[in-house]
């Protein structure tokens, strides 16, 4: 087979993975050396697809031959899809010239699994091998790590790669045993650890050959059985505080071709997983607990965010003043962000914060201006009732055309 | 009114600054529009004026930064941020001022477009016999809305390592000889011409790349022309096959991922021995 033909079956192929992230990279170069490749911490985004979604790394599987049969996957077994292999070597060619062509800014390589867990690690690792050792590529690299592969190729792994990441899957055990039954939790969870484990043990060594330096992320599919977000959230803060997680990703379950009956055949929930984001990054940015966005069991809601939520449920903390309030109270208003916190905070230092400082550091006033005060301004809304600010403030959906036939 | 011109040279117009700072001169009462309308022929004082300024660094920093900023006003709205952090008013420099607000705009559209540079460049590798010593191995054309060529091209040095490559712009032009960075500000036609003219005889394997990691069922135009404005449409090789991304994803393609090149080819179940 061709090796365009091997691109078009195994790019198509990885494409449910929501991961193209080029971060947090420590600073390397090729400047005035042989080799090629350099890595500065910032993601680049090379491309967007019409999804929205940015080429940042060479996404691709070695195979998509998989001996597993899980039900959401593409490429389980009993799937009717066209098979491909590349060879190490090709995926190296492939990585190189788009390289060159500066469409990349590194590789992120998974594979199906074949023959066992550990024979598919082993080749995962010698593509990274070749392109850091061979070719001297300094560019990113992301190794999606086999669970149940030998913790020592998983050791190596780490030491080439700049990003490991085991995926979770699913957010519950319970569902991973409905549709996944060959994945075992622990192994996952024991795959997480010999990173962790890994990271830390390089941690303050300035001399230790680096491991894994961006650091570890998985994924959690969303949709694809009936798990609320909160059970979702309080996962990933567990993940985050047990592994150190740099990020947890949510992938709205994607509608597979040939699709099983144990999952749905319907469009991917995407307002779902941008929620589930925006709580993620309250979980990792503000300081906030899963806990604190819900009541109980339950979903987010879908047409205010997270923090407008939070925000009606707690009217006893507002208004706030924004010439007062402590930089972590700010911080939680909706329509603020934290980089706006900490101008609003710098200007406060030279002088008064008015109403009119708002709209100039682009906040978005219609959310947050029923839960701040300045120097010039107190909002009438404040006496207004959670149930009538939701009404004014929440996301309406566009206008649909209605069906010829219904 | 006194009219300047700085041939759109940070150098310059920060000698011209410091001398009408001296002097005392009202950000009212300076130009550097070429035909202003109300221009007399006002010249400069031929010596250094007696007011002493003192400027903090991060500040000429930011001014450095918002100079390669293309537009209205590029360098009159400078000279007031400086006239009025050096008279003891610093919020002239905080995004939160009205003035600070415009200048914290510029400087993040010359970063955004410093990044777009370092997205959106596309290297062609030239025929060897071209590339031979001297000539360059990879050649890119792209249009900066901003000055920010010579500024933000030293990220390829990194990237590229001793390879030779050049980057031709409508205004500006540089060359990496594998030891040094050349920067014409007008860019060599020559340059020009082996930017916008080289053959990609290689380029069906990322498009083919490009098609089949799109997933149809996702389609989200809104978010994609956000990030990939389409003006950097025509020059990205993967810009021709947007439209009919998006149109074959309209019609039928969301419902479920796959290309349909890919549904089309005959698939294989495995049988496993257990």
């Amino acid at each position: 087979m061709q090796l365009i033909e091997k691109l078009s079956i195994l790019a198509d192929a990885a494409k449910y993975d929501a991961s193209c992230a080029s971060s947090a990279a420590p600073k390397r170069s090729s400047e005035g050396k042989a080799g090629l490749g350099a890595t500065d911490g910032m993601g680049i985004c090379h491309s967007y697809t019409p999804d929205g979604r940015c080429v940042s790394l060479l996404k691709i599987l070695l195979t998509n031959f998989c001996l597993f049969d899980c039900q959401y996957c593409v490429n389980r077994r009993s799937s009717d899809v066209p098979r491909a292999r590349f060879t190490p070597e090709e995926v190296v060619t492939l990585t190189l010239d788009f390289y060159r062509r500066n469409c990349i800014s590194g590789l992120f390589l998974s594979s199906g699994i074949i023959r066992s867990a550990d024979y598919t690690m082993e080749q995962l690792v010698r593509v990274a091998r070749l392109l850091r050792e061979e070719h001297e590529f300094r560019g990113y690299i992301h190794l999606k790590t086999i669970p149940e592969a030998d913790p020592r190729l998983i050791e190596e792994a780490g030491r080439y790669a700049d990003r490991l990441s085991v995926n979770i899957e699913l957010p519950t055990d319970a569902s991973l045993q409905t549709l996944a039954p060959e994945k075992q939790v622990s192994s996952i969870r024991q795959a997480m650890s010999t990173i962790h484990v890994g990271r830390e043990a390089v941690v303050n060594e300035p001399r230790a050959p680096s491991f894994a330096p961006a650091g570890q992320s998985t994924q959690m599919i969303v949709g694809a059985d009936d798990t609320d977000d909160s059970t979702i959230l309080h996962s990933a803060e567990s993940l985050y505080g047990n592994f150190k997680l740099k990020r947890v990703y949510y992938s709205a379950f994607s509608p597979i071709p040939n699709s099983p009956k144990s999952v749905p055949l319907a469009a991917p929930p995407l307002m779902r997983e941008h929620r589930l984001y925006q709580a993620d990054f309250l979980l990792r940015g503000y300081g906030f607990k899963a806990g604190e966005l819900f009541q109980g069991p339950g979903h987010l809601a879908l047409d205010i965010d997270p923090k407008l939520a939070w925000a009606l449920e707690h009217r006893d903390v507002f208004p706030l003043d924004l010439n007062r309030a402590e930089p972590a109270l700010i911080a939680r208003i909706p329509g603020i962000g934290i980089r706006t916190t900490q101008r609003l905070v710098e200007l406060r230092r030279q002088r008064r914060i008015r109403y009119e400082d708002l709209t100039r550091l682009r906040c978005v006033l219609a959310k947050a201006k029923p839960f701040l005060i300045t120097s010039d301004y107190h909002p009438r809304q404040a006496e207004s009732s959670s149930h009538l600010l939701r009404e004014q403030l929440r996301d309406r959906p566009a206008p649909q055309q209605m069906g010829l036939w219904g | 009114m006194i009219c300047l011109d700085c041939d759109d040279l940070f150098a310059t117009w920060r000698q011209q600054a410091r001398w009408l700072l001296s002097h005392g001169v009202d950000p009212s009462q300076v130009s550097w529009e070429t035909a202003d309308l109300f221009a007399t022929d006002q010249d400069l004082p031929a010596t250094p004026g007696p007011f002493q300024a003192r400027i903090p660094l991060a500040l000429v920093e930011q001014l450095e930064a918002a100079a390669r900023y293309r537009g209205q006003q590029r360098w009159s709205l400078l000279y007031e941020v400086l006239w009025r952090v050096s008279h003891g008013d610093r919020t002239a420099m905080l995004a939160g001022d009205s003035l600070g607000s415009e200048l914290h705009r510029r400087l993040k559209q010359v970063s955004r477009e410093a990044h777009h540079l370092h997205a959106f460049v596309r290297f062609v590798a030239l025929a060897p016999a071209e590339g031979a010593a001297g000539q360059p191995e990879y050649v890119a054309w792209h249009e900066p809305a901003h000055d920010i060529l010579e500024s933000a091209s030293a990220h390829f040095i990194g990237r590229m390592g001793r390879h030779r490559w050049l980057i031709a712009t409508p205004r500006d032009g540089v060359y990496y000889d594998g030891e040094q960075l050349h920067y014409q500000r007008q860019c060599p036609v020559a340059w020009q011409q082996m930017a916008q003219q080289a053959e990609d005889p290689h380029g069906e394997l990322w498009l083919t790349y490009y098609s089949h990691i799109f997933n149809p069922a996702r389609l989200n135009t809104r978010a994609m022309q956000g990030h990939l404005p389409s003006r950097f449409w025509k020059h990205l090789p993967e810009g021709v096959l947007i439209p009919g991304l998006i149109s074959e994803a309209r019609t039928g393609k969301q419902r479920d991922g796959q290309a349909g090149s890919i549904g089309a080819r005959q698939g294989k179940r495995i049988v496993t021995g257990g």
